[in-house]
């Protein structure tokens, strides 16, 4: 099966579709934060807040879980390597996701540290 | 001497390198397809019926030929999005996720003809329409999908799906739903007989009856009740899938499931009213079983008036009930001028939309080089694929070819067919529909 550029962007296109309020919504969210933490002096490596660390890796780690309910399946069905592989990058997705938003919020909400 | 003549390419590869494209499409593509002709002609070309195949084949000639007439007959102004059926009888998806308008996926520059074909002449290359019109072709390629015969199962009739514990998810996207409530109807009485079936004949998509007995399978599980629950899977043919590794399994998985198999039985009549079912074998000799819930698959063939026409085949396998295609070109053994591609052909496997992705652009090669008069240079292998659904949740990703004695023939080096996996489900809840309308378009 080969797929023509176009045929690339058809297909993503159309997976995303169903989800795109939702990717947008989180984007917006992620870009807000960000940006008004920044025009604040917010730096990533200059603020220090371990809460937001622990919290992106607990929701990290409960989406190994939650991420195949989200799926119509279970945890139990994810066995082969490429299972592991998908769930454990999607995890650590979700972790980083969670960190960039937190992180600057609590600069935000707490000031510099 | 070729009535048709080659026009130069639109984008040449100095373009593409220019754009910064050529690299990155030539490491994903055969360089044939990047740099594509068109090709300039007068030819008719009418193609019959726009679903999947039809409507790949619309987008995919009408990208590669200039000047070209080309017809789409078809009725429907919704298209179905049929492999998903089996996940709304289920309770995973909803319907309206299979619908799609047919304008969305229509390319510019075609006719399209709201109607039904009812007859071709094939001798004089004319189709005739329901309302009598005609439309004269240099090219036909039939797309028409099958047909359902629902009435030769005695009693048996497509309104009756959703009561009376009968359920049938090829009918139509309705009957999917109705399927649902008549399973969702047997869980709710805790307990009872189920009998799922297949016919004696060739079906599309393979692998669906077994998937319905297997969510429908997991759903019970999921309830706690397994043991309250027999379950009994009839099948016309001697064994459960044509690929052999896939057959092994699936018998074992059936008899590690209880689920007893019967074979070389095919469902001849039923009696809605009694829940009595009807089982013929190939001897003649009759059983009859009740059922609290009956998962019908009728027979299929050709539509009636493909079968009417003298396209069908006139020996061997086919004889009767498919389209005469060479199995391999697709272009028809009688007739030069005709294709066929999708359910509609004689062919030992291949009733899948994935075989119309593997086919369409073996068509497309194949009538342009009919049209310069050129030998036939594509051939299709029997790719096919079924992402069987195992549980609700899990799946394995089997694709397969006709050569080779059923060879396995993967897509993703790195899915396994032989292992049921969290990721083919996922490829099958999510990615197949999208590269499924990709390849409506003529892009995969
Ligand atoms: C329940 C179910 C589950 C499936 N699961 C899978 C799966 O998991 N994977 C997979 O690859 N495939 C699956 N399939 C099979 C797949 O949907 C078909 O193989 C595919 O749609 C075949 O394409 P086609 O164009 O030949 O037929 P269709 O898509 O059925 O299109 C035929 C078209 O012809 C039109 N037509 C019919 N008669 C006429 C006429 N007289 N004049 C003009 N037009 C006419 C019809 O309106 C229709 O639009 C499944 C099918 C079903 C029903």
């Amino acid at each position: 099966m080969t797929f023509s550029l176009a045929g690339i962007f058809s297909v993503l296109s159309n997976a995303i579709q169903p989800f795109l309020v939702l990717i947008l919504t989180i984007l917006a969210v992620l870009v807000a934060v960000q940006f008004t933490a920044r025009i604040r002096s917010y730096r990533t490596k200059a603020h220090q807040y371990m809460p937001a660390m622990i919290v992106a890796l607990l929701v990290g780690a409960s989406s190994v879980w939650w991420l195949p309910l989200l799926t119509h399946s279970q945890l139990a069905f994810v066995t082969t390597a490429i299972d592991w592989l998908a769930l454990i990058a999607a995890a650590l997705g979700v972790a980083l996701l969670v960190w960039l938003v937190l992180h600057p919020l609590s600069y935000l909400i707490r000031g510099p540290r | 001497m070729s009535r048709f003549t080659l026009s130069p390419p639109s984008l040449g590869r100095r373009q593409l390198l220019k754009l910064g494209l050529g690299a990155s499409a030539a490491s994903l593509l055969p360089l044939s397809s990047v740099f594509a002709n068109t090709l300039s002609t007068k030819a008719r070309i009418v193609i019959l019926g726009g679903g999947a195949a039809g409507m790949s084949m619309a987008n995919r000639l009408a990208r590669r030929l200039s000047g070209a007439t080309i017809t789409v007959v078809e009725p429907r102004e919704l298209h179905h999005y049929q492999p998903g059926w089996t996940l709304v009888a289920s309770g995973v998806w909803e319907a309206e996720r299979t619908l799609q308008p047919n304008a969305k996926f229509r390319p510019a520059g075609i006719e399209w003809v709201q109607g039904q074909a009812a007859g071709i002449d094939a001798g004089q290359r004319r189709i005739t329409l329901a309302d009598s019109s005609t439309l004269d072709y240099d090219v036909l390629v039939v797309a028409t999908g099958l047909q359902l015969n629902y009435q030769l199962i005695d009693g048996m009739s497509p309104d009756l799906i959703g009561s009376n514990g009968i359920g049938s998810v090829y009918a139509s996207l309705d009957a999917a739903r109705r399927t649902r409530d008549a399973i969702d109807a047997w869980l709710a009485e805790g307990g009872g007989k189920g009998i799922f079936t297949s016919p004696q004949t060739a079906i599309k998509c393979a692998g669906a009856p077994i998937k319905m007995t297997f969510t429908t399978l997991s759903r019970i599980k999921a309830e706690g009740v397994r043991d309250h629950f027999n379950l009994d899977y009839f099948t016309g043919g001697g064994g459960m899938f044509s690929q052999p590794w896939i057959n092994d399994f699936l018998k074992q998985r059936f008899d590690r499931e209880n689920i007893t198999r019967h074979h070389s039985q095919y469902l001849s009549a039923i009696d809605a009213g009694a829940k009595q079912a009807q089982f013929t074998s190939k001897d003649g000799s009759t059983e009859v079983r009740d059922y609290d819930f009956i998962h019908v698959v009728p027979p299929m063939s050709a539509p009636d008036f493909v079968k009417d026409s003298d396209l069908i085949a006139q020996s061997g396998a086919f004889q009767g009930e498919w389209l005469d295609t060479d199995i391999h070109t697709l272009q028809h053994n009688r007739y030069p001028e005709v294709f066929g591609i999708g359910d509609v052909i004689g062919a030992p496997i291949n009733k899948t939309a994935a075989s119309v992705k593997a086919q369409a652009p073996v068509v497309e090669a194949n009538i342009l080089a009919y049209l310069q008069e050129k030998p036939l240079p594509a051939r299709h292998n029997g790719y096919t694929s079924c992402p069987l659904i195992t549980d609700i949740g899990k799946a394995m990703l089997v694709e397969f070819g006709y050569d080779n004695n059923m060879e396995f023939l993967p897509s993703f080096s790195f899915i396994d067919p032989k292992e049921e996996s969290w990721s083919a489900w996922v490829l099958k809840d999510y990615l197949l529909q999208p590269a499924y309308y990709a390849m409506l378009e003529g892009r995969v």
